[in-house]
C-alpha cells in the first residue's frame, strides 16, 4: 500500500487540489447525461448565482491560511441587505449604501481580528457568536418578517452583460485577478505564508503574527460586505434568511480547493475551482432530481472527503 | 486593583476551571427574577425549568467530554433533531430506542475515528457529519410530526412519589458523567490529554504510557450518546419527531460549557461547572420569557455572552 502511495507520480497526483479532479468529473458527468446543458447561456446563468459565494470564498481562503476561519459572513450578508432593504435611510444615494456596507463590514471584520489576534479567543467561537448577534440583531428589528425592497439600480447592475458573459461573474474573476495578485505581490501575502507555515517561526523571524492576523480578519470583513452586496443585488429583496448558509459552503469551497488551516497550495485558483465545482454540482444534482436533504449530504460528504484528502498526506509528512 | 480583581475572577489555577463564578450569575439571576416576578419562585415554574434545561444540561456534559480533550462537536445539534425523527417513526419502542443509541455510537466512532487516525481537524469533520445527519433527517422527516413510544413520554412527563421525571433524569446523567469524568481512569486520562494539547504538547499524553487516540476516540462516543439521550429526552417532550427541534443546540451547548469554565483549548474543566452553565443559560431564557423579551433578542444575547464567557478566557494560540 505505502509503496504505491509514494510513488512520484501519484504523490504528484496527490497535490493537485481535488477541486479540479471535482470540477472534470461533474463536466464530464454532464456532458454525457445532459450535454444541451452545457452552452454559454445557461451555464452562465448558474455561475451567475455562485459570485457571491465566489467572493465570499476569496474571505475565507485569507483567513485560512493564517489558521483561523470566518464564519460571521452570514450575519453581515444579512446586515446589509437589512441596511439597504429596509428603508432607514430613505432616498439615499448608490455610494452612500456601498460605501455605508463596506464599512460595516470593514468594522465587524476589526472586532473579530482584535478577537482572534490580541484576545487570543477561538476564531470559530467569536465569528459564530458574531454571526448569531448580528442575525438576532436583524431580525430583532425587522421582527422575522423580509423588511423591503433593493433599489432597482442594483439589481440593474446585476443583470448586464458583457458579451456572453454577466457582469457579476466578471467582477468576481477580477477580484480574484486581484487577490492573487495581491497574495503573491505584497510583503503582507509573504507574511499571509509564513504565519500559515508556522506561527512560531514566523514570529520569531520577525514577521507581525498578530498585526497579520487582524489585518486578514478586516479584510475578510471587508470583502464579505462585498459578497453582501453581490448577494443583495442578485436577489433585489429584502430577506431575513439570505446567506445564511454561505459561510459554510465557503469553507467547503475553500477546503476542496486546497487551502486549509495555513496550507496554501492551492492558491487562489484552487478555491476558485471550488466555487466552480459547487456550481456545477448543483447544476448537476438539479437536472437528476436531487432535493435540498440530498444537497445537504452531497454537501457535508464533499467537505468530509477533500478534509480527509488533506489529513492523509499531514500524517504521511509527520 | 479592580484589575487585580478581574483577574482573580477569570484565572483559575486549578483543573476544575473557574466554576464559582457562573455559580454567582445563577445565584444573582434566580434572586432578580424571584424579585421581579411573582412567577418565577412556583414550584410549577421551577419543575418547569428543570425540564426545559435538562436537553441542555444532557448535551452540555457531553459536549464536555471533548472540550476537555480539545476538541468541539458541532454535530450534536443535527443528532438531536436525527433522534427524535427516529423515535417518532410508527415503530416500537423497544426497536427506536436501541436503534437511536447505536446510530449514535456509529456518528461518535467516525467523528473520531476521521479526527483521530485521518488528521482531520474537529470542527470541520464534526460540521460535515452536521450536514450528513440533517440531510438524512430531512429525508426521513421533512416536517415534524408522527408520534413517539408512550414509554418515552411516560419517562419524561410522568412522576414518581411526587416529584417529575426530570429530576430523576438528571441526578441520572450526573451520576453516570461523574463516573466517568471524575471517578475513573478514562476521565483523568482525558484531562491528561487535553493539558497537553492546551500547552502546545498534544504528544505530551501518549509520551506517558496514555493511549490518546483511543481516549479521543470514545470521548466523541460519549458526546454523541449523551447528545442522543438528550434527543430521546427532547422527544418526551414534544412527543413528536422534528427535523429542526435541534438546530444551533451545539452552539447552545458550547456556550453553556464555556459558561461553566471548562477551557476550549483543553485540560481545564468540571462537571459541576458544566451543569451550572447550562443552568445559566435556562435561567436567562425562563427569565427572559417571563419578562417578555423578544425571542429574537434572546438569541443576540445568548451569542454576546459566548463571546463575553470566551473573551475572558485568555490562551496562546493564536486562530481556530
Amino acid at each position: 500500500m505505502s509503496v504505491i502511495v509514494k510513488h512520484p507520480f501519484l504523490q504528484r497526483l496527490l497535490r493537485v487540489p481535488p477541486a479540479y479532479y471535482v470540477f472534470a468529473i461533474l463536466l464530464i458527468t454532464l456532458w454525457i447525461a445532459r450535454p444541451h446543458m452545457l452552452n454559454a447561456n445557461i451555464m452562465g446563468i448558474f455561475i451567475r448565482q455562485v459570485a457571491p459565494l465566489g467572493v465570499l470564498v476569496l474571505a475565507q481562503l485569507l483567513v485560512m491560511r493564517v489558521k483561523s476561519i470566518d464564519l460571521s459572513g452570514g450575519g453581515i450578508i444579512l446586515l446589509v441587505n437589512y441596511v439597504i432593504s429596509s428603508g432607514i435611510f430613505p432616498g439615499a444615494s448608490m455610494p452612500f449604501f456601498i460605501g455605508l456596507s463596506l464599512a460595516i463590514g470593514t468594522a465587524i471584520g476589526l472586532f473579530n481580528g482584535w478577537m482572534i489576534g490580541k484576545r487570543r479567543v477561538s476564531a470559530v467561537i467569536v465569528t459564530l457568536a458574531v454571526s448569531i448577534i448580528l442575525v438576532g440583531f436583524v431580525q430583532y428589528l425587522s421582527s422575522g418578517k423580509p423588511p423591503g425592497d433593493v433599489p432597482s439600480y442594483l439589481n440593474d447592475i446585476y443583470n448586464i452583460k458583457w458579451g456572453p458573459a454577466p457582469v457579476p461573474v466578471l467582477f468576481w474573476f477580477a477580484l480574484t485577478v486581484a487577490m492573487a495578485l495581491f497574495l503573491s505581490k505584497t510583503v503582507f501575502g509573504r507574511y499571509v505564508t509564513s504565519v500559515g507555515e508556522n506561527p512560531e517561526a514566523a514570529h520569531f523571524s520577525g514577521v507581525p503574527v498578530e498585526r497579520t492576523v487582524i489585518l486578514a480578519h478586516t479584510l475578510a470583513g471587508f470583502i464579505a460586505a462585498v459578497a453582501a452586496l453581490v448577494q443583495t443585488a442578485s436577489i433585489a429583496v429584502g430577506s431575513v434568511r439570505v446567506g445564511l448558509d454561505l459561510p459554510i459552503l465557503a469553507v467547503a469551497a475553500t477546503i476542496l480547493g486546497g487551502v486549509v488551516f495555513g496550507r496554501g497550495e492551492g492558491g487562489v485558483w484552487g478555491p476558485f475551482f471550488g466555487v466552480l465545482s459547487f456550481a456545477l454540482l448543483f447544476v448537476v444534482m438539479t437536472t437528476f432530481g436531487i432535493d435540498d436533504p440530498g444537497k445537504l449530504i452531497a454537501q457535508g460528504l464533499i467537505i468530509l472527503l477533500a478534509a480527509i484528502f488533506y489529513g492523509i498526506r499531514t500524517s504521511r509528512s509527520n | 486593583m479592580t484589575q487585580a480583581f478581574l483577574a482573580r475572577l477569570t484565572q483559575s489555577k486549578g483543573r476544575q476551571g473557574l466554576w464559582t463564578l457562573p455559580l454567582l450569575i445563577a445565584i444573582v439571576i434566580s434572586v432578580y427574577l424571584g424579585l421581579r416576578t411573582d412567577q418565577f419562585l412556583g414550584s410549577e415554574n421551577l419543575f418547569n425549568l428543570i425540564a426545559q434545561a435538562m436537553p441542555l444540561v444532557i448535551t452540555a456534559i457531553g459536549q464536555m467530554f471533548v472540550v476537555v480533550v480539545g476538541g468541539l462537536d458541532l454535530s450534536v445539534g443535527s443528532l438531536i433533531s436525527f433522534t427524535t425523527a427516529i423515535l417518532a417513526l410508527d415503530a416500537p419502542g423497544y426497536v427506536t430506542i436501541p436503534a437511536v443509541f447505536l446510530f449514535a455510537v456509529l456518528v461518535g466512532l467516525s467523528n473520531g475515528l476521521v479526527i483521530t487516525r485521518l488528521n482531520v481537524h474537529p470542527i470541520i469533520a464534526t460540521l460535515a457529519m452536521q450536514y450528513i445527519i440533517l440531510g438524512i433527517t430531512r429525508i426521513l422527516r421533512p416536517v415534524s410530526g408522527g408520534t413517539v413510544p408512550d414509554i418515552v413520554i411516560q419517562s419524561v412527563g410522568g412522576s414518581l412519589f411526587g416529584v417529575p421525571m426530570p429530576v430523576f433524569w438528571g441526578i441520572a446523567v450526573v451520576l453516570v458523567a461523574w463516573k466517568l469524568l471524575h471517578g475513573s481512569r478514562f476521565g483523568l486520562h482525558l484531562f491528561a490529554i487535553g493539558g497537553g494539547v492546551a500547552n502546545g504538547t498534544p504528544d505530551a499524553a501518549r509520551n506517558f504510557g496514555v493511549p490518546d487516540r483511543r481516549n479521543i476516540l470514545l470521548a466523541y462516543v460519549a458526546c454523541s450518546c449523551f447528545a442522543a439521550l438528550a434527543g430521546v429526552f427532547l422527544a418526551g417532550r414534544i412527543v413528536s419527531g422534528d427535523p429542526n427541534v435541534g438546530l444551533l443546540f451545539e452552539l447552545d451547548a458550547i456556550t453553556a460549557v464555556a459558561v461553566g469554565g471548562t477551557q476550549l483549548s483543553g485540560g481545564i474543566g468540571s462537571l459541576q461547572g458544566t451543569v451550572i452553565g447550562a443552568l445559566v443559560l435556562a435561567l436567562l431564557s425562563n427569565g427572559m420569557n417571563l419578562t417578555n423579551v423578544s425571542p429574537f433578542i434572546q438569541t443576540a444575547i445568548k451569542g454576546g455572552l459566548l463571546l463575553l464567557v470566551v473573551g475572558l478566557q485568555t490562551r496562546k494560540k493564536i486562530g481556530l
